[in-house]
């Protein structure tokens, strides 16, 4: 299948996880449902990997796509309109939530956006966000990308895992552990409301996962063995 | 080995190749050779479909009853 037609469903895999996962923040955030989100976040994550995992790979997420092509297992090319695709899919699924909630998606619900908890210093939430993701790129390698893997699984480990990662991580830095998850809202914020996270937040949401995914891929490949992956 | 398609009409013809489903003997005027297309990746990989297909022998039966897939 060709490259458009994969960064597509990247993009659209993208969208559905923001609609879901953001959608869920934005209806559960005042009332403190961790569970609720992290849930959402998590079955969004496993189901899409289930449908689109044979079309385009369904990452949904930069910081995987780049540990990926850092590990030569990922076409750079491929890696670059990957993450366009991505980034362009979470701003589109945060516009959907405006168009389906009304501006309460934004003034009210902040629409998902991430931001470390008050009291939470910028490190504390980097260490967070580098940690949940290094979690999560370590499942990826050991339950998909390894040769000896058993088939079928990936969609389930990795989903619990998301869900798992945001449970802890969630009322530290917020649980993006997505790049993309965190620039959508934060853009749209931007071109609605003025709103600055995109300068000030999201470095820390781009730095934290992509560092953290990268240190993952590598350590695995460096236990593992080239051969096996 | 012979032919059992030809033996079920009363004919004695020696088989070339077996069925990969049933095992059936088979010669070169019943067996059914097709060329199958393997997908390979998934999850985090695209599935993409291999550039040699792999060859597979099956009885006239069974060709048909995959037919369908």
């Amino acid at each position: 299948m060709d490259l458009l037609k994969r960064s597509l469903a990247e993009g659209i895999g993208t969208l559905l996880l923001v609609f879901i996962g953001c959608g869920t923040v934005c209806m559960l955030g005042e009332s403190g449902d961790l569970f609720g989100i992290a849930a959402a976040f998590g079955l969004s994550v496993m189901v899409l990997i289930y449908t689109l995992g044979a079309v385009c790979g369904c990452h949904i997420n930069p910081a995987v796509s780049v540990a990926l092509c850092a590990v030569r297992k990922f076409p750079v090319k491929d890696t670059a309109a990957y993450c366009a695709a991505q980034c362009i899919g979470a701003a589109l699924g945060a516009l959907l939530l405006i168009a389906v909630m009304g501006m309460e998606a934004l003034t009210v619900g902040g629409l998902g956006m991430t931001a470390p908890a008050p009291g939470v210093s910028y490190f504390q939430a980097f260490l967070a966000e580098f940690i949940g993701t290094f979690v999560l790129m370590l499942v990826i390698m050991g339950v998909a990308v390894d040769r000896r893997a058993s088939p079928g699984f990936a969609g389930l480990s990795i989903g619990g895992t998301v869900l798992a990662v945001i449970l802890v991580i969630g009322n530290i830095s917020g649980g993006s552990i997505n790049p993309a998850r965190t620039f959508g809202p934060d853009l749209i914020a931007l071109l609605f409301a003025g709103s600055d996270a995109l300068w000030t937040t999201f470095p820390l949401y781009a730095v934290g996962p992509v560092l953290g995914a990268l240190c993952a891929a590598f350590l695995y490949r460096g236990i593992a063995g080239r051969e096996n992956i | 080995m012979q032919c059992y398609v030809c033996k079920q009409n009363g004919v004695d013809r020696d088989a070339v190749g077996i069925c990969i489903v049933c095992g059936m003997g088979l010669c070169s005027e019943h067996i059914v050779r097709s060329d199958v297309e393997i997908q390979e990746g998934g999850y985090p990989f695209p599935s993409r479909k291999l550039k040699t297909a792999v060859p597979r022998i099956l009885c006239p039966e069974c060709a048909k009853a995959f037919g369908g897939r």
